[in-house]
C-alpha cells in the first residue's frame, strides 16, 4: 500500500484483476478468488490441528456471477488472491440482437455487453420497449462482466 | 352428532381411520390421513361421550382406539364436570380402574393414558367438597399388599400417574385449570395424600430389602417403587403463600432440593427412613439403572432444609446419621462408574444446604473422617476423569462427578473462618497436587496415560467453536486456583519449580531445533511430540497460576486475594527485595542462576517465570522460529498477564487493611518496577501484533492486554510514557505493515486502545502531539482522498476502497472507546465523520458491502454513545441518522437485484438499520445525560429551529424498512425478532405518532400486527398483544371515532376477544392478551356486547348458554363500566383467569 497516493491518480488502466491479501485479514462478506473464480465469502471459519496447531482457515464462497459454492482450506499465513470489483451505473439507450447499448457518465457508448438470461433480461427488455428511463448496474471482476441491477433513473 | 349413528357405526369408522393412520407412509394419501385424524379430533371433541366411550373400551379391540377413547373421557370429564352428576363421575372413576385392573394385558400406552384420565379425575375432583376421591388410596394399598408382582405394578402405575398429574403445571392449560386451582390441587395433595404414596412406597421398599432372592419379575417391582420414592422426595414443595406469578417460575427449577412442609417431620426425620435407603443400595447397587435412583434418594434427603427441622440440634443430629450412613456406605467398597456421580451428589447437596454451624457442630473425629473421604474422593474421581479423557468416551461420569465435588470444595473453603484453623491446607494440598499430577506429561504427572501406562497423543481437529480450556474448565480451575490459595506455601512454590523447569527445558529443545534447521535445513523432520508436550505442561501451570493468583470479577475492581497477600507478607522478613527485584527485571535468565534466588518472594517469582515464558517465546520469534512455537501457549500467556497486571499492577494501598511490602514495592504506583513491566508488556504486545497476525484468537488477547492497560487512567498514565506506545500508535496511524493485516475486530479493538490512551494524563502540548500523531492522520487521509476531483472515478479502486474501509472500521473501534468522560470530544470528532459518510453512501450506493459497513459505524455511534447525550447532541445524532436513511432509501428506490448474493445483502442492510433504531429508541430507557452536562462549555444549545426528534427518524426509518420486510425475510429469526421488538417499541413510546403515519405505512403496520399476533412464535405474538394496549389508549385520549386507528383497534378487539375465548392458547399468554382485550373492550364497548351475545346465541344448550352468561357477566362485574382504570384492569385480568379456567374448555366443544 506504500503506492496509496499514486494509485489515486492513476485510472484504472492496467490495474490487475487481484491482489493478495492475508488469509487472516479477509473478512466475510468480503471477495476472495476460490477454485480461479471470483467469489463473495459467505462462511469463514478458522481449526487447528491439535491444541498447540497454527491456525488454519476453511473459506467458502459463491461465485459472483454463476451463485455456485467453492471452498477452500488454507494456512492462515498464506496469501490469498482477492479480486478486483468494480460495479459501474450505465444509462440503457438501446437494445440492438441482445446486446445492450449503454451509455456511460462521461458519455461514451458501450455495446459489448449482452442483454442477460433470465428474470432480468425480461425485466430490462419489458422496461426499454414500455420507454422506462433507467440505469444498469454492472459488475465487473477478473475479465467478466455481468448486469446485475436496474434502477430507475431519478431527477 | 355422534349419537346420532349406532354405537357399532361409530366404531367401525373409528378402528378404519385407526388403520388408516397407523399404516405404513407409502399405503396411504396424506388426504386420507388428514381425514382420519379428524375423525378422531371431532370424536373427542363431541358431547357426552361416556356411553360410547365405555362400549368402546369393552368391545374393541384396536388398540389406538381404545386409547382415543380414554383421552375422550378424560377430556370430556374436565369438559363437563360442572354438568356431571357427581355419582357418575364417582362410578367412571371405578370403571375405569376396575378395567384395567382386569385386563393385565392392555397394551401399556393404553393402560397408562385410563390411569391418566382417573388420575385427571382426581385431581379435578380434590378440590371440589361434594365428591370424594380419597378411597383411591384405600384400593391401592389393597392391591399391595395382594403380593402379586402384576397387581403390584399396576398398583405402582396408579400412584406414578396421581403424582405427576399434581405435581406440575404444565399441563394446565391442557385440562384447562388456572395456575390458583392447580397450586391448591398440589397444596392439598402434599399435605397428605403425597405422605400416604411415600409411606405405601417405603413398606414395599421395606419388604424388598428383606428378600433374599429376587427373581426379574421382583426386581422390577421393586425397580418400579424405588423411581416411585425418588419421584416424591424430589416433589417440589410448594410453599403456602406463593403468588400465582411465581408459580410457574418456581415450577420450572430444575435440580429439585427437598424443602418438606412441618407436617412431613415425624415421617422424614425417623432415621429409620434414611436407613432404609442406605439398605436398598447396598442391596442393588451393581444395578447401575437402579443405584441411580437409591443414591438420588439418598441426594434428595442429603438436601433437606426447611421447617420440618425443629431446630439446629435436630439437623446436626439428622447431618451426623446421614455422614455416618454415607462414610459406612462407601468406605470398603469399590466404587462401580454408575456410582460416582450419585455419590458426589449426595456430598455436594449435603455441603450446599447445610448451615456451616451445623456442619461445625457435628463430633469432631466424624468432620475429619468426612473431610477425609472427600479429599480421597475428590483425588480418585479426579484420576478418574482424566481416564475417560484419554478414552475419549462419551459419557464423562467421573468427569462430572469430579466437578460437582470441587464445587463443594470451593463453597466450603470459600467459608473456611467458620472451621477449625487450618483444618483444610493438608486436603488442599492433596486436591491440588493430583490435579497438577493429572495435567502434567510423565514422568512427573499421568496426562494422556491409560489406565496400563500406555501413552497415547492424537492430534485431533478442533474448530474454532470449541471453546478454550480456560472457559471450558473455569469452574474446575476456579475450585483448584482457590485450594491453591488456601495452600499456598505449598502449592505457590510447587507451581514455580515446575514452570521454571518447563520454560529450561523449552528452550533448551527450542535451541536443539534451531541447531538442527541451520545444519539440515529440512523443517520436515522436527519431532513436534516433545516440544507439544512442554507446551501442554505450560499451558496447565500457567491456567492454574492465572486462577491461583486472582480473580476475574466482572466489572468490579480485582482485588489481591487475602490468602496470597497474607502468604507474601508472611515471608517478607526472609527476603531480600533487590534480589527480588532482580529476579523479576531479568526474564531472559534462568531463575535458578540468579544469587539468592531463594530469598526471592514467591508470589513474584511466580509472575516472573510466566515472563520467563514469555520471553522464551518472543525469542524464538525474533529467531525465525514462530513456525515450531504454539499458538495456545501464547494465548495462555496474555491472558495471564492480563488477569494479572488488572489485580496487581500499580496495586492501590488504600484497597487493602495490610500489605506485602515486597508486592507495593515492585508493582505500587510510582515504582520503577511498574514502570518497568508496563514497558515489558508494552513490548510483547507490539511483537505480538506483528509475529501472530495470522492468529486472530491469539492477536485478539493480546489486543485486550493492551486495551486492560490503558482503560483505567492510572495504567495509562504510564504506558503514554513509554515510546513504544507512540510508535505503536504511529504505525498503526500510517497502515503499514505488519498491523494492517490483522483482522479487522483486532483492528478495531487495536483503535479503542489508542483512543483510550488519549485520554490519560498528558501536558496539553503532549496530548494535542498525541491525537496529531493518533486520529488526526485519519481523518486528513480520509479528507484528501474524498476531497480528490476524480474521486467519483478513482472510488472502485481497490486501494481507495481499502483506505474508505480501514477508515469506517476505525470509527467502529472509536466509538468502542466511548466512556462517560471522553465521550464529548469523541463525540465532536465522529460526528464530522459521520456527515462525511452519507457522502459516501452516494458514491458507493452500488457496492453493498460498503454500505453495510458505513451503516455499521452508525449503529456503533448510536450503540456507544445516544445514552450520555444531551438534547441538542443527540438532536444531531437524529438528524444525520435520519439524512443516511433517506439517502439509503433514495438509492434502493425501485432498485432492482437479481444477483446471488442480493438477499443476503439486503437482509444484513435491514438488520443493522432496525439495530440502529432500535438504539435509537433506546434513548427513552437508558439516559446517562444530565442536560448536556458533559458538553458543557462547548456550546450554547438554542431551542431555534424545528428539532427532530427520535419518533420522526423511527417513523421514517420504519417506513423505510417496512416495505422491504417480505414474507421471506421475516424466515430470518434474527431480523423477525428485530422487528417485532422495533414496532411494539414504537407502539409503546409513541402512540400519538401511529395515527399521524401515511396511509400505507400504517395500513402496514397493521399487518404486522396482525400478522405477528396470529402466525408467528409465541414470544412474538405476545410482543404484539403488548403493542395493542397503548394503541387503544390512544384512540381512547383523542376521542375521535372512525379514524383509521379507531376502525383497526375494532378488528384487533374481533382477534383478541376470538384468541383468547375460542382457541386454546398457552397460559403465558394469557396476561398479555388479557390486557389487551380490556383495554380494547373500553374503546369499544357495544362491539364487545356484541361479540358476547352472537357467541350466545350459538348456544343450542341451554345449561351451557347459562353457564357462558354467567361467566361473561363476572368477568366484567368487577369493571362496569370499563374505564382505563388500573384497579379495574387488575380485577379484570383476575376474573379472567377463572373465566378461561371455567368456561375456556366448554367453548371448545363442537
Amino acid at each position: 500500500m506504500a503506492e496509496l497516493d499514486t494509485d489515486f491518480t492513476s485510472g484504472d488502466a492496467g490495474a490487475s484483476l487481484t491482489f493478495p491479501m492475508q488469509c487472516s485479514a479477509l473478512r466475510k462478506n468480503g471477495f476472495v478468488v476460490l477454485k480461479g473464480r471470483p467469489c463473495k465469502i459467505v462462511e469463514m471459519s478458522t481449526s487447528k490441528t491439535g491444541k498447540h496447531g497454527h491456525a488454519k482457515v476453511h473459506l467458502v464462497g459463491i461465485d459472483i456471477f454463476t451463485g455456485k459454492k467453492n471452498e477452500d482450506i488454507c494456512p492462515s499465513t498464506h496469501n490469498m488472491d482477492v479480486p478486483n470489483i468494480k460495479r459501474l451505473d450505465y444509462q440503457l439507450v438501446g437494445i440492438t440482437d441482445g446486446y445492450l447499448s449503454l451509455l456511460k457518465d462521461n458519455g461514451d457508448l458501450r455495446e459489448d455487453l449482452k442483454l442477460p438470461e433470465g428474470d432480468l433480461g425480461k425485466e430490462i427488455e419489458s422496461k426499454f420497449e414500455s420507454g422506462d428511463e433507467f440505469l444498469v448496474s454492472v459488475l465487473a471482476a477478473m475479465g467478466d462482466e455481468c448486469p446485475i441491477a436496474i434502477k430507475p433513473m431519478s431527477s | 352428532m355422534m349419537a346420532a349413528v349406532g354405537a357399532p357405526e361409530v366404531i367401525s369408522q373409528l378402528e378404519s381411520a385407526a388403520k388408516v393412520l397407523m399404516a405404513p407412509p407409502s399405503m396411504v394419501s396424506t388426504e386420507q390421513r388428514q381425514h382420519a385424524e379428524h375423525i378422531f379430533l371431532s370424536f373427542r371433541k363431541s358431547k357426552s361421550p361416556f356411553a360410547i366411550c365405555k362400549h368402546i373400551l369393552e368391545t374393541s379391540k384396536v388398540d389406538y382406539v381404545l386409547f382415543q377413547a380414554a383421552t375422550a373421557i378424560m377430556e370430556a370429564v374436565v369438559r363437563e364436570w360442572i354438568l356431571l352428576e357427581k355419582s357418575s363421575i364417582e362410578s367412571l372413576r371405578t370403571f375405569l380402574l376396575t378395567y384395567v385392573l382386569q385386563r393385565p394385558n392392555l397394551q401399556k400406552y393404553v393402560r397408562e393414558q385410563i390411569l391418566l384420565a382417573v388420575a385427571v379425575i382426581v385431581k379435578r375432583g380434590s378440590l371440589d367438597k361434594s365428591i370424594n376421591c380419597k378411597s383411591i388410596f384405600h384400593e391401592v394399598s389393597q392391591l399391595i399388599s395382594s403380593g402379586n408382582p402384576t397387581v403390584q405394578t399396576l398398583a405402582c402405575s396408579i400412584l406414578t400417574a396421581l403424582l405427576s398429574e399434581f405435581s406440575s403445571s404444565s399441563k394446565t392449560s391442557n385440562i384447562g385449570l388456572s395456575m390458583e386451582f392447580h397450586g391448591s390441587c398440589k397444596r392439598v395433595f402434599q399435605e397428605d395424600d403425597l405422605r400416604q404414596i411415600f409411606m405405601l412406597t417405603m413398606e414395599v421398599l421395606q419388604e424388598f430389602s428383606r428378600r433374599e432372592n429376587l427373581n426379574a419379575q421382583m426386581s422390577c417391582v421393586f425397580q418400579r417403587y424405588l423411581a416411585l420414592a425418588n419421584q416424591v422426595l424430589s416433589w417440589n414443595f410448594l410453599p403456602p403463600n406463593l403468588g400465582r406469578h411465581y408459580i410457574a417460575m418456581f415450577e420450572a427449577t430444575q435440580n429439585v432440593m427437598l424443602k418438606p412442609t412441618e407436617s412431613w417431620r415425624e415421617t422424614l426425620l425417623d432415621h429409620r427412613v434414611m436407613d432404609l435407603f442406605f439398605t436398598v443400595h447396598r442391596k442393588i447397587r451393581e444395578d447401575s439403572d437402579m443405584a441411580q435412583d437409591s443414591l438420588q434418594c439418598l441426594a434428595q434427603l442429603a438436601s433437606m432444609h426447611g421447617p420440618i427441622f425443629p431446630d439446629e440440634n435436630a439437623q446436626v443430629t439428622y447431618l451426623a446419621h446421614l455422614v455416618e450412613g454415607l462414610l459406612s456406605m462407601i468406605n470398603g467398597i469399590e466404587i462401580e462408574d454408575s456410582e460416582a456421580v450419585g455419590i458426589s451428589s449426595i456430598i455436594s447437596n449435603l455441603i450446599s444446604t447445610f448451615p456451616r454451624s451445623v456442619l461445625t457442630a457435628l463430633p469432631n473425629e466424624l468432620f475429619a473422617s468426612f473431610i477425609n473421604c472427600l479429599t480421597l474422593l475428590t483425588c480418585s474421581f479426579g484420576r478418574s476423569a482424566a481416564l475417560e479423557e484419554v478414552l475419549d468416551k462419551d459419557d464423562m461420569v467421573y468427569m462430572e462427578a469430579y466437578d460437582k465435588l470441587l464445587e463443594s470444595w470451593l463453597t466450603l473453603v470459600q467459608e473456611d473462618e467458620h472451621f477449625p484453623r487450618g483444618c483444610f491446607v493438608q486436603p488442599a494440598v492433596q486436591v491440588f497436587n493430583s490435579y497438577i499430577q493429572c495435567h502434567l506429561a510423565a514422568p512427573d504427572g499421568t496426562r494422556n496415560l491409560t489406565a496400563n501406562g500406555v501413552a497415547s497423543h492424537e492430534e485431533e481437529e478442533i474448530n474454532e467453536l470449541q471453546e478454550d480450556d480456560r472457559e471450558l474448565f473455569s469452574d474446575q480451575l476456579a475450585s483448584i486456583g482457590m485450594l491453591g490459595r488456601i495452600a499456598a506455601d505449598h502449592c505457590i512454590p510447587l507451581l514455580t519449580g515446575l514452570l521454571e523447569d518447563r520454560v529450561t527445558r523449552l528452550h533448551g529443545q527450542l535451541q536443539r531445533h534451531q541447531q538442527h534447521l541451520m545444519a539440515s535445513a529440512d523443517p520436515g523432520t522436527v519431532e513436534r511430540k516433545v516440544l507439544d508436550d512442554l507446551y501442554e505442561d505450560i499451558h496447565w501451570l500457567i491456567l492454574v497460576s492465572g486462577y491461583l493468583l486472582a480473580d476475574d470479577p466482572q466489572g468490579e475492581t480485582p482485588l489481591i486475594p487475602s490468602e496470597v497477600m497474607e502468604y507474601s507478607i508472611k515471608h517478607s522478613t526472609e527476603v531480600d527485595i533487590n534480589t527480588t527485584l532482580q529476579l523479576l527485571g531479568s526474564p531472559g535468565e534462568k531463575a535458578t542462576s540468579i544469587p539468592g534466588c531463594n530469598r526471592t518472594d514467591s508470589v513474584i517469582r511466580l509472575l516472573s517465570a510466566v515472563l520467563r515464558t514469555s520471553e522464551v517465546e518472543s525469542r524464538a520469534t525474533r529467531a525465525s522460529l514462530t513456525e515450531l512455537l504454539s499458538p495456545q501457549m501464547g494465548k495462555d500467556i496474555v491472558w495471564f498477564l492480563r488477569r494479572w497486571a488488572k489485580t496487581y499492577l500499580l496495586v492501590d494501598e488504600k484497597l487493602y487493611s495490610q500489605i506485602s511490602i515486597p508486592l507495593s514495592t515492585a508493582f505500587g504506583a510510582d515504582t520503577e518496577g511498574a514502570q518497568w513491566i508496563v514497558g515489558y508488556l508494552l513490548e510483547k504486545v507490539i511483537n505480538n501484533l506483528s509475529v501472530w497476525s495470522s492468529e486472530s484468537e491469539l492477536a485478539n488477547d493480546t489486543v485486550e492486554l493492551l486495551v486492560t492497560l490503558v482503560e483505567k487512567r492510572e495504567r495509562a498514565n504510564i504506558v503514554v510514557q513509554c515510546e513504544n506506545w507512540w510508535n505503536l500508535a504511529k504505525q498503526f496511524a500510517s497502515r503499514s505493515p505488519p498491523l494492517h493485516m490483522l483482522s479487522s475486530t483486532v483492528q478495531r479493538t487495536l483503535m479503542k486502545a489508542l483512543v483510550l490512551g488519549g485520554f490519560a494524563h498528558m501536558d496539553s502540548d503532549t496530548k494535542q502531539q498525541y491525537w496529531a500523531e493518533v486520529l488526526h492522520p485519519l481523518q486528513q487521509r480520509f479528507l484528501n482522498l474524498i476531497n480528490q476531483e476524480n474521486f467519483a472515478q478513482i472510488c472502485q479502486e481497490e486501494a481507495v476502497k481499502q483506505e474508505i474501509v480501514a477508515t469506517l472500521e476505525a470509527l467502529c473501534g472509536i466509538a468502542e472507546a466511548t466512556q462517560i468522560d471522553n465521550v464529548a470530544s469523541l463525540f465532536s470528532f465522529l460526528m464530522d465523520f459521520l456527515s462525511s459518510c452519507i457522502g459516501l453512501m452516494e458514491v458507493y450506493r452500488n457496492s453493498p458491502e460498503t454500505v453495510n459497513l458505513i451503516i455499521e459505524v452508525f449503529v456503533e455511534v448510536a450503540h456507544k454513545q445516544i445514552c450520555y447525550l444531551g438534547e441538542t447532541k443527540s438532536m444531531k445524532l437524529y438528524e444525520v441518522c435520519l439524512t443516511l436513511l433517506q439517502v439509503y432509501s433514495k438509492n434502493n428506490l425501485g432498485r432492482k437485484r437479481l444477483d446471488v448474493a442480493a438477499e443476503e445483502d439486503q437482509y444484513q442492510d435491514l438488520l443493522l438499520i432496525m439495530e440502529l433504531l432500535t438504539n435509537l429508541l433506546s434513548k427513552e430507557f437508558i439516559d446517562f445525560s444530565d442536560t448536556d452536562e458533559v458538553f458543557r462549555g462547548q456550546e450554547q444549545s438554542s431551542g431555534a429551529g424545528r428539532p427532530v426528534s427520535a419518533a420522526d427518524v423511527v417513523l421514517y426509518g420504519v417506513n423505510i424498512v417496512l416495505p422491504l420486510m417480505s414474507q421471506d425475510l421475516l424466515k430470518f429469526p434474527s431480523l423477525c425478532n428485530q422487528y417485532y421488538k422495533l414496532i411494539t417499541f414504537i407502539c409503546e413510546i409513541f402512540p400519538e405518532k401511529i395515527p399521524q403515519l401515511p396511509e400505507e405505512l400504517f395500513k402496514s403496520l397493521m399487518c404486522s400486527l396482525e400478522l405477528g399476533m396470529t402466525s408467528m412464535s409465541s414470544e412474538i405474538s405476545q410482543l404484539c398483544l403488548e403493542a395493542l394496549s397503548p394503541l387503544a389508549e390512544q384512540c381512547a385520549k383523542t376521542q375521535e371515532k372512525d379514524t383509521p386507528l379507531f376502525i383497526a383497534t375494532r378488528h384487533f378487539l374481533k382477534l383478541v376477544f376470538d384468541m383468547l375465548v375460542l382457541q386454546k392458547h398457552n397460559t403465558e399468554m394469557t396476561v398479555a392478551a388479557g390486557e389487551a382485550l380490556y383495554t380494547l373492550v373500553c374503546l369499544h364497548q357495544v362491539e364487545y356486547s356484541e361479540l358476547v351475545e352472537t357467541l350466545l346465541s350459538n348456544q343450542r344448550d341451554a345449561v351451557i348458554y347459562q353457564r357462558l352468561a354467567d361467566a361473561f357477566n363476572s368477568l366484567t362485574a368487577s369493571s362496569t363500566p370499563p374505564t382505563m382504570d388500573r384497579k379495574q384492569k387488575v380485577a379484570f385480568l383476575k376474573s379472567l383467569e377463572e373465566f378461561v379456567a371455567n368456561v375456556g374448555g366448554l367453548l371448545c366443544v363442537k
